[in-house]
C-alpha cells in the first residue's frame, strides 16, 4: 500500500518552508544592499524551480514508498536512491503511535510510528497516512497479534473495539486545571529560594548604582516576592504545558490493548499491548500529593532509552482511582510499604547537613572573596531544614513483596512508586557503597527490560538492612523463576490450543480440546 | 488424536524435564575467584593511565615552573592506589555458576552482588584486550535485555575458562529458554 497522496503536499510544503527559513535567514544577516538583489524575475523564477524541485522528489518518494501489512509481518519498501526493504515481525511489535499536527489534522493525514524493543529508535515510520488508514493499522496490528485476522468482517466490530466503549479514564478540564497548578518543577524553584535572597540586592549593586532603594528592600521580602513570581510564572508554563499535552486525553482498553489519546494542538494516539507491560510507575509530586492526586504511567520495552518508555495512562486524577486502574492492569495488593530502618534517617540527616554546611561555605566565600556582596547568612536558614528533609526522604522509602509483585517507593517532593511483576524481572541486584556498609544498609536493584532504566526509574529498595537485603535478593530471584515457569506452561498451554484450534478437525469444539488437554 | 497427542507430549516433556535437571548440576559449579593474573592486568591499566595523567601534569609543570617532580609524583601516587585497588578488586571478586543464575560478587568501594537468571541471558561474548591477551586472560561478558544490560562482566578468565563458561552459560541459557524476555 501507499502513504496518502495529500502527504506529497505537505512533504514538500515542509521542505520548502525549511529552505525559506534559511533563506530568510541569509537575507536579514546579509544586510540590505538592495542594489546586489536579484531581479523580481529571476527571484521568482528560483521559486518555482525550488517548489517544483521539492515536488518531484516527494511525488518520487511517495511512488517509491510501498508498506504492506501481513499475518506475520509489517514490510517497507523505500528509497529513492538506496532501496531498503525491512520486514518487522508483528509479535515484536510494541506500540504503534499516532501523531498530528494542527496542519496535519487540517489535511486529515497523521504520521504512524511503530516501535520495538530492538534498535536504538523508532523501528520504522510511515509520514504520512490518512487519519482512517493510521486506525486501520493500529486496529489491524493488534488483532493479528492476537491471532485473529485481519481483513474479514472486521469493520463491525472494529468500531466497537475502540471508539464505542466507555474510557477507562477521560481527563476533566477540573482535573487539567489542577495538573497545571501542580507540575511546577519544585526542585528548580527550591534551588532559586536560595539563590535569590543570597544574591538578588548584591546583582543589583553590580548593575546599576540603585543601592539606596534594593538596600531597604530586606532579602527575605525580595526573596518572598521573588518565590512567588517565580511560582506563578513556573505554573503558567507548566500549565500550559500539561494543557497542551493533555488536552482531551482518554484512555481506552481494546481486548489485550490499552490506547490512549491526547493533546490540544498536536493530536497523539498510541497503543499499550497488556502483555508487553514491563511495570507500572505511579507519581506525585508533593502538591499533588497534598491534594491526593497522582499519575500512573505504564512501561513497556519499546523506544530507544533516554526517549522515555513510559507512556501515560493516566496523566493526573484522584489516588484511588490512579491505583484502582494500575491494579487493572497488573493485580496487585494495595501495598504496605515497608521502611527502612531508622538509622537510614541518620544517614540522610548527616547528608544534608554536609550539603548545607557546603552551601554555606560557598555562600561565605562568594560574599568575601568575589565582588558580589550579600547576605551569606541567609543560607543559615538550611541548617533547621536538615532534620525536616531527612524525615521526609525517610519516610517516602519503601518496598513490599507480594505473592506476583515487588514493589518499591522512592523519593519526598517527587514521589514513584513502581510495580514490577516476578515475571519481568531481568537481573536482581544489591549494592552498597563505603557509607552504607557503615550503618549495614544496601540497596536493592529489581532491574527490568523497560527502556530508560537510568534515572530511577527501576525497582529499588534503597537502605535497607543487609541482611534484608541479601535475602530479598535470592527470595526475589526465587519468585521470578517459579513466575517465569508458570507464565511458560500458561503459553505453552495456549500456543497448542490454538494451533489444535486452527489445525484440527472444525467439528472438534474446543471444549473436548480442553477436558483433554494434559496440564 | 488428542488425547493420544496430549499425552506423548506430556511424557516427552517429562524426560525432558529430568534429563534438564540433571543438565544444570553437572554444568553448576562452585563459589570462584578470578585467576590472580588478573591483578597484573588491572594494574598495567591503570600504570597506563597513570602515565598518560602524569605526563600530562609533568608536561604542564615543565612548562610553566620548569618542575619535572610534579609529573613524578601523580605517577607514583596514582600507580600506588592502583596497585591497592587491583588487590582489593581481586579479593573481593568471586563468581558463581549457580543451576539458575549466575551470581557476582565485587566491588571495592559498593560492594555489588548480581543474580543473572539464564531465563534472561540474550548473548555472551568472550573479549580479549591487549593487556589481557598479554597476561593470557579473557573476559566474558553477560547480555541480558535489562536496561543495565552490560554491567554482567566476568575479567581474569583464562581462555580456556572463558570459553568454558561461555559455553557453558549458552547451554544453560538454552536449557533455561524462557519466554519472550520482552
Amino acid at each position: 500500500m501507499r502513504l496518502d497522496v495529500r502527504s506529497i503536499p505537505y512533504r514538500a510544503g515542509e521542505s520548502v518552508t525549511r529552505l525559506v527559513w534559511l533563506v530568510a535567514i541569509v537575507a536579514i544577516t546579509g544586510g540590505n544592499d538592495t542594489s546586489l538583489a536579484p531581479p523580481a524575475l529571476l527571484l521568482a523564477g528560483a521559486v518555482v524551480l525550488v517548489v517544483a524541485l521539492a515536488a518531484g522528489y516527494q511525488v518520487l518518494y511517495f511512488r517509491r514508498f510501498t508498506y504492506d501489512l501481513t499475518d506475520q509481518t509489517f514490510d517497507i519498501r523505500s528509497g529513492i536512491v538506496s532501496r531498503r526493504t525491512r520486514e518487522i515481525p508483528l509479535r515484536r511489535i510494541q506500540n504503534v503511535d499516532i501523531a498530528a499536527n494542527p496542519v496535519q489534522r487540517a489535511l486529515g493525514i497523521a504520521e504512524v510510528r511503530l516501535e520495538t524493543a530492538g534498535g536504538s529508535g523508532t523501528e520504522a515510520t510511515l509520514r504520512y497516512v490518512s487519519r482512517s488508514e493510521a486506525r486501520r493499522l493500529q486496529d489491524d496490528i493488534g488483532r493479528l497479534n492476537r491471532g485473529e485476522s485481519a481483513v474479514e468482517d472486521a469493520d463491525a466490530e472494529r468500531y466497537t473495539d475502540a471508539d464505542g466503549d466507555d474510557p477507562l479514564f477521560a481527563i476533566t478540564m477540573r482535573e487539567l486545571f489542577l495538573l497545571g497548578f501542580v507540575s511546577v518543577d519544585l526542585r528548580i524553584l527550591s534551588f532559586l529560594s536560595v539563590g535569590v535572597p543570597l544574591f538578588a540586592p548584591s546583582l543589583g549593586d553590580v548593575v546599576a548604582p540603585t543601592r539606596p532603594l534594593l538596600v531597604q528592600l530586606s532579602p527575605i521580602t525580595l526573596g518572598v516576592g521573588g518565590l512567588l513570581v517565580l511560582y506563578t510564572v513556573a505554573a503558567l508554563v507548566g500549565g500550559l504545558v500539561a494543557v497542551t499535552n493533555y488536552y482531551g486525553f482518554t484512555l481506552r482498553r481494546a481486548h489485550d490493548e490499552l490506547r490512549y489519546e491526547r493533546g490540544l494542538l498536536q493530536r497523539y494516539s498510541g497503543t499499550i499491548p497488556l502483555d508487553k507491560v514491563q511495570s507500572l510507575s505511579i507519581k506525585a509530586n508533593v502538591l499533588a500529593r497534598a491534594i491526593g492526586h497522582g499519575s500512573l504511567a505504564v512501561v513497556t520495552a519499546g523506544y530507544a532509552p533516554g526517549e522515555g518508555g513510559s507512556q501515560s495512562a493516566v496523566p493526573f486524577a484522584e489516588r484511588d482511582r490512579v491505583v484502582s486502574l494500575a491494579q487493572s492492569i497488573e493485580s496487585f495488593d494495595d501495598p504496605e510499604y515497608v521502611r527502612p530502618p531508622k538509622r537510614a534517617r541518620t544517614r540522610y540527616a548527616i547528608r544534608y547537613l554536609a550539603v548545607a554546611l557546603g552551601v554555606v561555605a560557598l555562600a561565605y566565600a562568594v560574599v568575601r572573596f568575589t565582588p558580589l556582596d550579600g547576605a551569606w547568612w541567609g543560607t543559615l536558614v538550611l541548617l533547621p531544614v536538615v532534620p525536616v528533609a531527612a524525615q521526609a526522604t525517610w519516610s517516602a522509602r519503601g518496598y513490599a513483596i507480594q505473592g506476583d509483585y515487588v514493589l518499591a517507593r522512592n523519593g519526598y517532593v517527587v514521589q514513584r512508586e513502581v510495580v514490577v511483576p516476578y515475571h519481568r524481572i531481568q537481573t536482581v541486584t544489591t549494592a552498597s557503597t563505603v557509607f552504607q556498609r557503615r550503618r549495614d544498609l544496601a540497596t536493592l536493584v529489581v532491574d527490568t527490560a523497560g527502556s530508560g532504566g537510568y534515572g530511577g526509574q527501576d525497582a529499588q529498595a534503597v537502605d535497607i538492612d543487609t541482611e534484608d537485603a541479601d535475602r530479598l535478593r535470592e527470595e526475589v530471584e526465587r519468585r521470578m523463576h517459579t513466575a517465569v515457569a508458570e507464565r511458560r506452561s500458561q503459553h505453552h498451554r495456549e500456543r497448542t490450543e490454538s494451533l489444535r484450534d486452527t489445525t484440527g478437525p472444525v467439528d472438534d469444539g474446543p471444549s473436548a480440546d480442553r477436558t483433554t488437554d494434559p496440564a | 488424536m488428542t488425547t493420544a497427542d496430549g499425552d506423548a507430549d506430556h511424557a516427552s516433556e517429562e524426560a525432558a524435564d529430568t534429563s534438564v535437571e540433571s543438565d544444570r548440576e553437572a554444568l553448576s559449579g562452585p563459589m570462584r575467584s578470578l585467576d590472580p593474573r588478573v591483578r597484573y592486568v588491572w594494574v598495567t591499566q591503570a600504570l597506563l593511565t597513570a602515565a598518560v595523567l602524569g605526563a600530562i601534569v609533568g608536561g604542564i609543570a615543565y612548562a610553566v615552573e620548569r618542575l619535572l617532580w610534579p609529573g613524578v609524583v601523580v605517577f607514583a601516587l596514582f600507580g600506588l592506589v592502583s596497585v591497592l585497588l587491583a588487590v582489593a578488586r581481586y579479593r573481593i571478586w568471586r563468581y558463581q555458576v549457580r543451576t539458575d543464575s549466575l551470581f557476582l560478587d565485587r566491588g571495592v568501594f559498593t560492594r555489588v552482588r548480581t543474580v543473572v537468571p539464564y531465563v534472561r541471558i540474550q548473548h555472551v561474548d568472550a573479549n580479549r584486550g591487549p593487556v589481557e591477551r598479554g597476561a593470557g586472560l579473557a573476559t566474558v561478558v553477560v547480555y541480558t535485555a535489562g536496561s543495565r544490560g552490560a554491567d554482567v562482566t566476568i575479567p581474569g578468565l583464562t581462555p580456556e575458562d572463558a570459553e568454558e563458561l561461555q559455553e557453558r552459560l549458552k547451554r544453560l541459557a538454552i536449557v533455561a529458554e524462557g519466554e519472550d524476555a520482552v
